[in-house]
């Protein structure tokens, strides 16, 4: 079974267990590294941000004591599931993340031309995600202290365009609408429904336009020293093609230019493989659980696994 | 009276030369088809090589317009979506070369006097553009030397699109450059009014996806010794004798057919200036020396093409794009300027395969690839690998010498 196949596999299945587990009595914690919206009516899980600013996290839990070990508990859980799977949470489960690959598929059934980044914008773009994690850690606390409106308390979700998307796929609409409970709500609404509009025009012209803002993305690579997973590169063996940039959906140079580090995992790579799997070079581009080498990039296998266009 | 005689001093020559040309692929067919592992599978392309590997050939089996080229970094997807045929130039026949010598410098590019030499004989009928990127000096003066050896008028009488390389090929700006390039290309090969529609394309890429692909399943089958090196290069050098349709199922078909395991000798890896039917001196000479041929890195062999385009966005420009990169940043051919990632690539396909040695062939004339083997030399023997340079030209004078440092390569490669 190919990689490309395999990865679609994992995608779709963490769609359905994510977005309509609880319905089935799948509860799978509040720790999980990727966006598994606790606003999807049944979801299977929630994801780490959500803890992380409310109750858990900054918020109230672990700054009022009161679930100071159950914030550390969940926060141990999240960190474990990072180091064990690193950003396959990204490329190979996040139901966010899918949704961007159907709409990046669509745009392609309709050859409609991807939207070029220069490298120069995308790296001043991909510090918005640091931003957000600083956003994240001040206004809850701030919040919880009373120093700002108690709306804030989940101020990256009330902002988040998961919030508004993926409620979608249960039948749920509610956060698409402006809310008039007061000042800040209504605020947080109109920017949820601006950023979610700008954010659907960037993900069906720009591959994964979400990710690049993604501040779960931004700490899941702050942990990148304890991950086992990790995407490496023999430079020794790269010919210089560039496929490897070409067919990356988040436009990542790295991998190409890299001459002799065979450390390639960037803040920005979501370990989805793609260049492996393209790669033409012998043993040039893998991924890798600890020492063990779960892919090799080859000739054979890039020939193979292009079989349609 | 003077031109008179002038003519049919000329009519001789050519005569002459063109029954030399005749002998030479006949010799070579007939080797081919006497050899312990021939099979019924290669009969079409011993056919495609017998019946004419020219232009006018191939656009009788086609059916449609060649567009000539030289060298590899055109992109044929392009060529094929607008409805032409792309024909990669080439001869290997030193009749041809001989023929076409007097009025070039003394050391011209063997390939390039053989096509001029062929040219000239042929009194070419195909009015198809020649469409030359700027790689070698040779190329660049390449209509200019037509023009010296009679074959055309004037050099700008002769229908030539360049394409300008950039050197640069991982600079950002040389890419850019180079896709505008292949932009104006397109406009070319649409100046008659026809389009290049986005389906027409991706068809296109599909269709080299699935040459590339039997091309890698036989470099495979040679590199697991299932199949020599004299069937593949033959195999690939008549890639452009027919549809690549036709080619890949003729090749698909060969791959799969049960062949007769190949000669086994020291196994070793082929780099240097291209090789063309029918001068398949060096394959023949080293298989005589025992040494094995798994894998090469020559424009006329494995790198016919660069591979399948491959892309993340399907739209037209994306496709263009990727096309172009394909066969920019993809290509290994010696006149770029930051090309020091070749040796990966020998390395690469030396990897696992069992190589102990690289022979480089350097045809006489061809500068860029001289001039890199030195590199190439220190960068292997660095790598505790053996190394060999040929230097040699299309005529079998030099064969037995050949021969002789061959064999003591293969030595030394044993005694390892
Ligand atoms: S695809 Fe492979 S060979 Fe090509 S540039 Fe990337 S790492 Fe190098
Ligand atoms: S660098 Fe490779 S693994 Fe990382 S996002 Fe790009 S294609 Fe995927």
């Amino acid at each position: 079974m190919k990689v490309r196949n395999i990865r679609s596999v994992t995608q779709h299945l963490g769609f359905l267990i994510l977005m309509y587990g609880g319905r089935f009595g799948v509860r799978l914690g509040s720790a999980l590294p990727c966006f598994a919206c606790p606003f999807v009516p049944g979801c299977g899980g929630y994801c780490y941000l959500m803890g992380l600013q409310g109750y858990i996290g900054f918020g109230m839990g672990a700054l009022t004591g009161v679930g100071l070990m159950t914030a550390l508990s969940w926060f141990a859980l999240f960190v474990f599931l990072v180091a064990m799977l690193g950003k396959l949470w990204c490329g190979w489960i996040c139901p966010f993340g899918l949704v961007q690959d159907w709409l990046s598929a669509l745009r392609g059934k309709l050859g409609v031309r991807e939207r070029q980044i220069t490298q120069r914008m995308k790296r001043r773009m991909a510090m918005v995600k640091y931003g957000l994690l600083a956003y994240i850690a001040i206004l809850p606390p701030l919040a919880t202290l009373g120093f700002l409106h108690e709306d804030f308390y989940l101020p990256f979700c009330d902002i988040c365009p998961g919030k508004s998307l993926l409620p979608l796929f249960a039948g749920e609409t509610r956060y698409l609408a402006l809310n008039f409970d007061n000042g800040v709500s209504l605020g947080f609404s109109i920017a949820l429904l601006v950023i979610t509009g700008i954010m659907l025009v960037g993900m069906f012209f720009k591959d994964r336009f979400f990710c690049i803002f993604c501040p779960l993305l931004a700490l899941i690579h702050i942990l990148k020293p304890l991950t086992a997973l990790r995407l490496f590169k023999l430079p020794e063996a790269c010919t210089g093609c560039g496929t490897c940039r070409r067919v990356c959906p988040m436009d990542i140079e790295d991998v190409y230019r890299q001459r002799t580090s065979p450390d390639v995992q960037t803040d920005e790579c979501l370990d989805c493989a793609k260049c492996a799997e393209s790669c033409p070079a012998d043993g040039a581009i893998g991924l890798k659980f600890l020492k063990f080498k779960l892919f090799l990039s080859s000739r054979s296998y890039a020939a193979d696994s292009r079989k349609k266009s | 009276m003077t031109s008179g005689v002038t003519n049919a001093r000329n009519e001789r020559i050519f005569k002459k030369t063109s029954d030399q040309i005749s002998s030479e692929t006949a010799r070579v067919l007939e080797t081919l088809r006497s050899r312990a592992d021939y099979t019924r599978e290669f009969d079409y392309f011993l056919e495609l090589a017998e019946s004419g590997m020219t232009p006018e050939a191939a656009e009788t089996r086609t059916g449609l317009t060649t567009i000539k080229l030289l060298c590899v970094q055109a992109p044929l997807e392009l060529i094929h979506a607008a409805g032409f045929h792309p024909f990669k130039v080439f001869c290997g026949s030193n009749a041809a070369c001989n023929l076409a010598s007097r009025g070039l410098p003394a050391l011209a590019c063997p390939m390039l006097r053989s096509v001029i030499g062929a040219a000239k004989l042929a009194q070419s009928s195909s009015e198809s553009p020649w469409v030359l990127p700027t790689t070698c000096d040779w190329v660049v003066k390449f209509p200019e030397m037509l023009a010296i050896s009679d074959v055309a008028g004037e050099p700008d009488s002769i229908r030539v699109h360049w394409l300008e390389l950039p050197h640069l090929k991982d600079r950002d700006d040389g890419q850019r450059r180079w896709i505008e390039e292949i932009y104006n290309f397109k406009k070319f090969l649409t100046s008659d009014g026809r389009r290049i529609k986005r389906a027409a394309l991706a068809e296109s890429v599909a269709i080299y996806r699935r040459a590339w692909q039997a091309l890698v399943r036989l470099s495979d089958l040679r590199r697991e010794g299932r199949l020599s090196s004299i069937w593949f290069m033959l195999m690939t050098g008549v890639f452009f004798c027919d549809s690549p349709q036709n080619w890949t199922t003729a090749a698909e078909r060969a791959a799969n057919s049960q062949m007769t395991p190949a000669l086994r000798g020291a196994k070793v890896f082929l780099a240097g200036s291209p090789i063309f039917f029918p001068n398949f001196k060096i394959p023949f000479l080293l298989e005589e020396a025992g040494l094995e041929v798994v894998s090469d890195d020559l424009c006329s062999s494995e790198r016919i093409f660069p591979g399948s385009v491959a892309c993340g966005d399907e739209s037209e420009f994306g496709l263009m794009s990727a096309m172009s990169q394909s066969y920019h940043q993809g290509c290994v051919c010696p006149t770029f300027i930051d090309n020091d990632r070749r040796i990966n690539n020998i390395l690469g396909r030396m990897k696992g395969a069992g190589f102990k040695g690289v022979v480089f062939h350097v045809l006489k004339g061809c500068h860029p690839y001289d001039l890199e083997s030195f590199g190439i030399e220190t960068k292997l023997k660095d790598r505790g690998l053996k190394f060999i340079r040929l230097e040699t030209d299309y005529s079998g004078e030099d064969s037995r010498n050949l021969n002789t440092r061959l064999e003591a390569f293969r030595q030394t490669i044993r005694e390892d």
